[in-house]
């Protein structure tokens, strides 16, 4: 592992702004922080509590073009090939990357993800400021051991830097300077990680996460998913700012000789009133209280049924955040769950 | 084959939505190259008879405009209604909120009798004759528009929104309204717009009207939840919210 | 492009495939000989179905209707908004695109040797007849074979001399109802659950095989129950919203089942645990 001090870590993301690689960082958003194209280093700020979307936008573009075609003709694939650095993911955002590798990846592989996402280099950052509404530590996902090319973590008078592959360790050539972490360093970082593993709680889980699938089993038809998707507005701004929806739609456009065109996915939610709507305007979910159910349950039971068990929702908090009637909190209804229907 | 004949025609309203198809530009040379304008006041002044797409802006405040409307109706084979005039009534409903003498005096003093004047209940296009399309906005969303023309063209049944504003409000990052307290009414709204309001730092005031299913017991609950009352929200509803249906 | 992409198959991509047959069966529904352009053989079997895609307008799911006995392959494709409307408009001759087979299909070994009872409603038959004319081509590998129809009106029948020729054949039972009976009907009037109890070959052993509209099947497989049809054989058609036909999308899921991949024909006794599916 490596140390920088604030200012040779500069010149490291200036040095990566210049390389062929596209740099995307945290920058402020107003009075918020959002992911975006970087073109000078010090609007990167590593010390943000949360960014507005998640940087799944760049993984999972929120509209993507498949194909292109011919009407009546063939068609060609589309892929994005452009190589993109991903600088300033908090674990759990990482987390919920890592996961999405995995859905895409397995069965039927996604080989539009797949490039884009090989084309990406994560450099993975250590909270500093919590945000008001995160819970990684009751999810586990609040300090990570892998997934990363790099991980940074910042220790006040400098950065530690764990190059932890290939791609990583080829961006840290760009480095300038810095040292081998000292003893002294890396007690430092583990400091900033072990208060991390506690201290990202705003809403404290009350029991293991692992636990959730086996609660869900038991409260499907729990009096909770009517009386809080009662107030739903069927908005959507759960599925929306989460970094583990992923769920899409895919549509068609053709340009103005009509004779050509392309297929596209954007981002789609199971919130949205017509998410299951078919032919002849038969809605399989037309229940608001079955889509906040179906949302909860992907979370927690169905997702880590295809993903060795992980649960879906790692915490970042951003649905609390986003939902006006402020009846997403997942914590709050497994809680709710927990003290009503009680461990088994 | 001959290029389908497009007529557009204008009611009450400020053709601001015109005005969006007149500022396409470059892609107004695009729609004109596969579509042939048979009439539109704004830029020609050819008459013909039938049309295969019909494009009608404004709201209907005068019996004879009802005529006019059944009268395009019957000769268009697709009849699309353009802009929040045409699909909800728009701000021109306003005045259905008021007793419409008063509207008339209101507006024109002495001259409120005369004849030209005439006006009735302000109707969105759908509450006189069948609308097969519905552009919704105020004003109209260029993309849209010539998405919509682009699945006419192809026989296409064209994919809007059915879903609230929020949903691209929150694509955009842009920090919700309310947590400035501000009563956006952006969660019952249908999308399309690209939460064009709300990216300019504007609650989005409904233009596009309701989405099929709005909940509207939940804001009313949501009102309290922000300390405003339901007075509020009513107030928001009113531009373009009057007398839609689901007004509070 | 990266080695990445080329090496591997792009799961939305179609492959095209030409019209070489069409035929008007109803007011709504058309019927097509597909085959594909590469020369295969789709390769699918009894009850998968395909995405058809047409380029500018989009994708819809339809089932195969043919055995993979025959070559090329059938869909009866009823209008009900853009792709399929516009699929209606192509004729002989026209290109379409094509992804699949998907889904899991009917387990055609493990039923050799058993009597079977197919339950079709309406466009159900079109799947179905996929199973069907299998069974007919290996015909003494199975055991009784009894096939009920439901339609809601004589104009709504397909596949009629097919269906003509069934009632000829010796070796299955075939019986007919419409919904609603006019002058040139003579056969049984009333929803398909009137003519069950018709049914010779004993319910109780039999492996049922359903499809039909989404509101079928309670009262189906209320009837079924009543004849003491064990849960384990009885199969279900399902139908849902899909978009990517692959297990990404998530439109299609049913509780913890993605029905474009453990679907759609699904065993019944393993829907205990799956409350969305019926
Ligand atoms: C497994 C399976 C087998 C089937 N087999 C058959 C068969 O054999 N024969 C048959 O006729 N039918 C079959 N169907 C039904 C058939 O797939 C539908 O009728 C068909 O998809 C309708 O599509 P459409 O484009 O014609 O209609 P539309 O509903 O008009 O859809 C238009 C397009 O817009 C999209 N769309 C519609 N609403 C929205 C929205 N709110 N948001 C975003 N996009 C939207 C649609 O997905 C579609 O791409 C089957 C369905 C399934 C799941
Ligand atoms: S469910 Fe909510 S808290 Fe969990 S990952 Fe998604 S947005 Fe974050
Ligand atoms: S099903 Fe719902 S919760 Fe799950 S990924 Fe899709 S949109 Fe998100
Ligand atoms: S954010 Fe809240 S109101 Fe909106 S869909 Fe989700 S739960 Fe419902
Ligand atoms: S600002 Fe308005 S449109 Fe945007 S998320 Fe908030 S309520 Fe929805
Ligand atoms: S944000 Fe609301 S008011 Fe503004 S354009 Fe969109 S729908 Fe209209
Ligand atoms: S159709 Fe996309 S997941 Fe099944």
């Amino acid at each position: 592992m490596r140390k920088l001090t604030k200012s040779e870590f500069q010149k490291f993301v200036t040095a990566l702004i210049g390389s062929d690689q596209q740099v995307v960082g945290v920058q402020a958003k107003g009075d918020r922080f959002a992911f975006g194209p970087l073109e000078r280093s010090e609007d990167l700020r590593l010390d943000y509590d949360v960014t507005l979307l998640p940087p799944k936008k760049y993984v999972l573009p929120q509209v993507e073009t498949l194909m292109t075609y011919e009407v009546g003709g063939g068609y060609q694939s589309h892929m994005d090939s452009e190589k993109l650095i991903l600088l300033g993911v908090h674990p759990y955002d990482l987390v919920a990357i890592n996961q999405m590798d995995k859905l895409f990846g397995q069965d039927q592989y996604d080989a539009h993800y797949m490039a884009r996402r090989k084309n990406i280099t994560l450099i993975a950052c250590d909270v500093v400021t919590p945000s008001k509404n995160v819970f990684a530590s009751s999810m586990g996902t609040a300090v990570v051991t892998e997934g990363y090319d790099i991980l940074i973590t910042d220790i006040a008078n400098g950065y530690v830097l764990d190059a932890a592959t290939d791609k990583g360790r080829a961006l840290m050539k760009l480095a300038p300077g810095g040292t081998e972490a000292s003893p002294d360093d890396l007690a430092k970082r583990k400091a900033v990680q072990d208060k991390n593993k506690t201290q990202l709680n705003q809403h404290p889980l009350k029991c293991k996460p692992s636990y959730l699938p086996k609660l869900l089993e038991r409260a499907y038809d729990h009096p909770i998913w009517e009386e809080k998707a009662r107030t739903c507005y069927s908005c959507g701004s759960c599925n929306t700012t989460c970094p583990t929806c992923y769920c899409f739609d895919v549509q068609d456009d053709v340009n103005w000789d009509l004779a050509t065109g392309k297929r596209w996915r954007a981002w789609d939610g199971c919130l949205l009133e017509n998410f299951a709507t078919v032919a002849g305007d038969h809605n399989f979910r037309k229940k608001r209280e079955s889509r906040f159910r179906h949302r909860l349950y992907r979370k927690a039971k169905y997702v880590p049924e295809k993903i060795g068990g992980e649960i879906a929702c790692v915490g970042c908090g951003r649905c609390i955040t986003a939902c006006i009637p402020d009846i997403a909190n997942p914590v709050a209804i497994y809680n709710a769950l927990l003290e009503d229907i009680g461990m088994e | 084959m001959s290029k389908p004949r497009v007529a557009i025609f204008d009611f009450a309203c400020c053709e601001g939505c015109q005005l969006q198809i007149v500022n396409l530009e470059e892609e107004i040379l695009d729609l004109i190259g596969v579509v042939d304008v048979v009439e539109w006041r704004e830029a020609m002044s050819e008459q013909s008879q039938e049309y295969d797409i019909a494009l009608i802006e404004g709201s209907i405040t005068r019996p004879e405009d009802e005529e006019r409307v059944r009268e395009i109706r019957k000769r268009a084979k697709i009849l699309v209604a353009l802009g929040a005039c045409a699909t909800i009534g728009g701000v021109n409903k306003l005045k259905n909120n008021f007793d419409i003498e008063e509207v008339k005096k209101c507006v024109y003093g002495k001259d409120a009798q005369m004849p030209h004047l005439a006006t009735a209940m302000t109707k969105s296009v759908d509450e006189v004759v069948p609308v097969d399309f519905k552009i919704q906005g105020c004003p109209i969303d260029r993309k849209e528009f010539t998405y919509v023309v682009r699945c006419l063209l192809m026989g296409k049944t064209p994919v809007i929104p059915d879903y609230p504003v929020c949903v691209e409000c929150k694509a955009k990052e842009n920090v919700c309204r309310w947590e400035y307290g501000e009563v956006c009414l952006g969660p019952i709204i249908r999308a399309g717009c690209g939460a064009r309001c709300p990216s300019s730092h504007f609650r989005c005031f409904g233009c596009r009207g309701y989405t099929d299913n709005p909940n509207v017991d939940a804001a009313k609950e949501v009102m309290d939840k922000y300390g405003l009352t339901v007075e509020d929200l009513k107030q928001k509803m009113e531009l373009f919210g009057s007398k839609q249906g689901h007004t509070i | 492009m990266c080695e990445c992409c080329s090496s591997q198959k792009d799961i939305y991509l179609p492959e095209l495939a030409t019209i070489r047959k069409k035929q008007k069966f109803t007011r709504l529904e058309m019927y097509y000989h597909v085959e594909l352009d590469s020369g295969k053989e789709l390769g699918h079997k009894a009850g998968q179905f395909v995405e058809v895609s047409i380029a500018g307008i989009g994708e819809a799911p339809i089932s195969i209707s043919s055995s993979p006995t025959q070559s090329g392959f059938e869909l009866v494709v009823r209008n009900a908004g853009s792709v399929t409307n516009a699929i209606h408009k192509l004729d002989s001759g026209a290109k379409i695109g094509i992804r699949g087979p998907f889904g899991k299909g009917y387990p055609v070994d493990e039923m050799k040797g058993k009597n079977l009872v197919f339950i079709c409603g309406g466009l159900g038959l079109a799947p179905q007849r996929s199973f069907i004319n299998y069974v007919l081509d290996n015909r003494k590998d199975y055991g009784d074979v009894e096939i009920l129809l439901g339609t809601k009106c004589f104009e709504d029948r397909f596949y009629v001399d097919e269906l003509a020729k069934l009632a000829q054949r010796k070796d299955v039972s075939f019986t007919e109802t419409l919904d609603i009976g006019c002058d040139q009907w003579k056969g049984n009037v009333g929803v398909v659950t009137t003519i069950i109890p018709k049914v010779k070959t004993d319910l109780s052993k039999a492996h049922v095989l359903v499809c039909g509209p989404p509101v079928m099947y309670k009262f189906v497989l209320m009837s079924l129950a009543e004849a003491k049809t064990p849960k384990q054989n009885i199969f279900v058609n399902l139908e849902r919203r899909m978009k990517c036909g692959v297990g990404k999308c998530g439109h299609c899921q049913m509780n913890d089942q993605y029905v474009c991949q453990t679907g759609p024909v699904y065993r019944f006794s393993e829907l205990g645990h799956v409350p969305e599916a019926i």
